[in-house]
């Protein structure tokens, strides 16, 4: 059907609207990204200048993939980071906003102390770590000399690497859940749990059939986004353990950033990149589908 | 009209007279601002680049005497190691024309060369209108020359920084007690360090992260490689009996290292050193001649330098060079050349050794003067002809160098890193991990193109 008049008019002006923040949009986001794609599908490598137009095998990055034990581990590794990083950052978040819920100076200060990891940049927290964890000057290894204890090098044991860098992780962004667990707190209605209260249902109950409902969208948003996030746990890697010992820390970002910038393999780095963002748009475009779920749901 | 014009013409005819007057007489009072002029690169702004390092902090200080002299302004990018190289390296491989003259890495030299990315230099030196003799050229030592030239002998750059690996010993003292000499071969130092070890707090080595430049020697001293006859035949040979050997070897010494050696950086393991928290550190000489040089450290008296131990079959240690060279698409190459000649003259060479004490250059004929044997003598031990001795090795026979400046190397050496820490840490035997090794490299290398 024909839209005419003053509607097809005001369609118009929409599009003419909208038209310079898309072309900025495009220009940001989505031309490095195509660019990302096209170069995925050479063999390009700084070495060899030529190769960043070659498409005679355009596919060729991609069978590779499956075949690359580092790759397949560095998908695991993240797997392992992300599952473990979130989960903590979920559960510890909550908990320390159940904690802080409550009005008080003492706790408005916790409160925007607790923030304190979230605002630092990432390469700050990385360093704050690698003073902690390293031996030499380790407050960590000194109260455990004091204590008689041995303490290994948790950046390079193959035992302790991976969950030193979620304990890092895990510092850095547990404050975004506490934040948005406590907005979330502060917006249920006091009456339900006085209600349950005269009902006669302990602090457990209340928690469970009362809070927990209310409190659960928010907990599996944030987690989704820490999930998205957890992939860009780079700084750590990169300052803690350098992917190592072995290929134990190695995430598919940090394989990815030394296939570009130490082997030169742009062309095959951009294969695991655009793998790695399929993945992440998967994770994103899982999270909009809940949403809408839980709207046409409620 | 006509009249009007030719009384003009005449006009600025006297006037152009009294103007050209003016100039000879001026000219003739005053000279120096005529020559000023004439500088032979007026209004030219020289681009360069490399990674930060003290020997340009040092040259800074002379760089405007050279603008004096030539009338040219010299505009010297300088940043961290890893990022250089990447930026240089898209630079050159894309034929861009940003810089004038860059720092020729060592570990990109081959790759640089080989494809072509640099300039001739012997195009510059072979004229003596543009170099003079006195410059000489064969006066860098060869040694650190070798990565700069490619397979007809054509150099691409001359080196300002060499490196040669030493050995540094921090507690003579306590090796005196328990009755240790300094070691020499392979087999005293896995004694020493062993001996060493826990006693009176110190660890018997240390090291650092950078497993790939401080592996090799002991792979080599065994009679392994890294590549079966680099740079002609670069299929990896990893998993050899004599490769193993190496990395079990040096993975052994590690078991006496601090905690947590396996993600130490250069400084951490310098430190561990100076401060005689470990006794032994085999490294370049820059990061090992401080225990024995530097006003931090705590135990000069106790410290010696010496040759790395050889190996039972090669006594191969480490050396590496820096360059500076001349990009093929420079927009002002004989400017850059005038530089180069200049940062690395032996004026300019001797003044850096003898106002700052860097020693870490490449002309022989500084490395042997009367000048740099004294501030480089310590307790009789001459460290000057240790580095020359170690930076000529790989000039000598076989370049034994040479695998770690072919285009292969970063990827085969990344599978090595890997590898090696997961002997270190346990996680698999050395005969495994580096039968793994072997065929991720090989697999790495063709998935980049390599001819196997």
């Amino acid at each position: 059907m024909k839209v005419e008049g003053i509607e097809a008019e005001r369609r118009g002006f929409r599009r003419w609207a909208l038209a310079p923040s898309l072309l900025v949009l495009f220009a940001v986001a989505v031309l490095p990204a195509l660019y990302l794609v096209v170069t995925s599908l050479t063999p390009f490598q700084l070495t060899d200048p030529g190769s960043a137009t070659d498409f005679s095998a355009p596919l060729r990055n991609y069978g590779l993939l499956p075949g690359d034990p580092r790759f397949v581990n560095s998908l695991l590794v993240q797997a392992k980071l992300s599952f473990w990083g979130v989960l903590f950052q979920v559960l510890l978040g909550t908990l320390l906003a159940l904690l802080l819920h409550t009005q008080s100076r003492i706790v408005e200060f916790a409160r925007t102390f607790f923030l304190v990891p979230m605002v630092l940049p990432p390469i700050v927290v990385a360093v704050i770590w690698k003073l902690i964890y390293t031996p030499d000057i380790s407050p960590l290894t000194y109260a455990a000399s004091l204590l008689n204890l041995a303490m290994p090098s948790l950046t390079s044991s193959v035992q302790f690497a991976l969950v030193s860098i979620i304990i890092a992780d895990t510092w850095e962004w547990l404050p975004f859940t506490f934040l948005m667990v406590l907005a979330a707190l502060q917006t249920i209605p006091d009456e339900y749990s006085e209600a349950a209260l005269v009902d006669g249902a302990s602090r457990l109950q209340i928690f469970w059939y009362v809070t927990l409902p209310f409190i659960a969208p928010i907990l599996v948003i944030s987690g989704m986004f820490r999930l998205i996030d957890s992939v860009k746990a780079f700084p750590l890697i990169f300052l803690l353990t350098g992917g190592g010992p072995g290929t134990v820390t190695e995430v598919t970002n940090y394989y990815a950033y030394l296939l570009a910038f130490d082997t030169n393999e742009i062309g095959y780095s951009s294969a695991v990149t655009v793998v790695m963002l399929l993945l992440v748009a998967a994770i994103s475009l899982g999270l909009v589908w809940m949403g809408r779920r839980r709207e046409a749901m409620a | 009209m006509s009249g009007q014009k030719s009384r003009h013409a005449s006009h600025v005819s006297r006037r152009m007279l009294l103007k050209a007057g003016a100039a000879t007489l001026g000219a003739t009072a005053f000279p120096a601002p005529l020559l000023a002029q004439a500088k032979p690169f007026d209004g030219v702004t020289l681009h360069g680049a490399s990674f930060q390092h003290r020997f340009f902090t040092l040259l800074q200080n002379y760089i405007p005497e050279f603008e004096q002299q030539t009338g040219m302004k010299v505009d010297l990018e300088l940043s961290a190691f890893p990022v250089y190289n990447q930026q240089a390296n898209l630079e050159l491989s894309s034929g861009g024309s940003a810089y004038d003259f860059v720092n020729v890495t060592f570990i990109l030299a081959a790759r640089w060369v080989a494809a072509g990315l640099l300039s001739n230099l012997d195009e510059f030196t072979n004229d003596p209108n543009l170099t003079p003799a006195e410059w000489n050229p064969k006066d860098f030592v060869d040694g650190a020359q070798v990565p700069y030239r490619d397979a007809k002998g054509a150099t691409y750059g001359y080196s300002w920084e060499g490196g040669a690996m030493l050995m540094g010993l921090s507690r003579m003292d306590l090796m005196e007690k328990k009755g240790l000499k300094i070691p020499s071969t392979f087999a005293e130092l896995q004694q020493v360090v062993s001996e060493i070890n826990g006693t009176d707090g110190v660890n018997g080595i240390v090291s650092f992260q950078l497993h790939h430049w401080c592996l090799p020697p002991y792979i080599q001293g065994f009679g392994g490689n890294i590549f079966r006859n680099p740079p002609s035949d670069i299929m990896p040979t990893l998993n050899t009996p004599e490769t193993i050997q190496g990395v079990e070897y040096y993975a052994g010494l590690l078991k006496s290292a601090p905690r947590g050696v396996l993600t130490y950086t250069e400084d951490q393991a310098r430190q561990s050193l100076l401060t005689g928290r470990s006794n032994i550190f085999i490294h370049s000489s820059a990061w090992v001649t401080p225990i024995v040089l530097s006003e931090e450290s705590k135990v000069k008296d106790t410290s010696r330098v010496v040759r790395m131990p050889a190996g039972p079959v090669h006594d191969h240690p480490a050396s590496n060079s820096q360059g500076l060279g001349i990009p093929k698409n420079a927009k002002n190459k004989k400017a850059a050349w005038e530089f180069i000649k200049w940062a690395l003259s032996p004026e300019i060479s001797m003044r850096i050794v003898r106002e700052h004490g860097h020693s870490s250059i490449c002309r022989r004929s500084i490395i042997t003067s009367e000048a740099y044997r004294k501030l480089n003598t310590v307790n009789g031990h001459d460290l000057g002809a240790l580095y020359l001795e170690v930076l000529e090795l790989p000039a000598k026979g076989d370049n034994y160098m040479a695998y770690r400046t072919v285009k292969e190397f970063p990827i085969v050496g990344d599978v090595l890193n890997k590898a090696f820490e997961q002997v270190a840490t346990g996680q698999f035997a050395a005969h495994d991990a580096l039968n793994a090794a072997q065929d991720q490299a090989v697999a790495n290398l063709r998935r980049a193109g390599s001819k196997l």
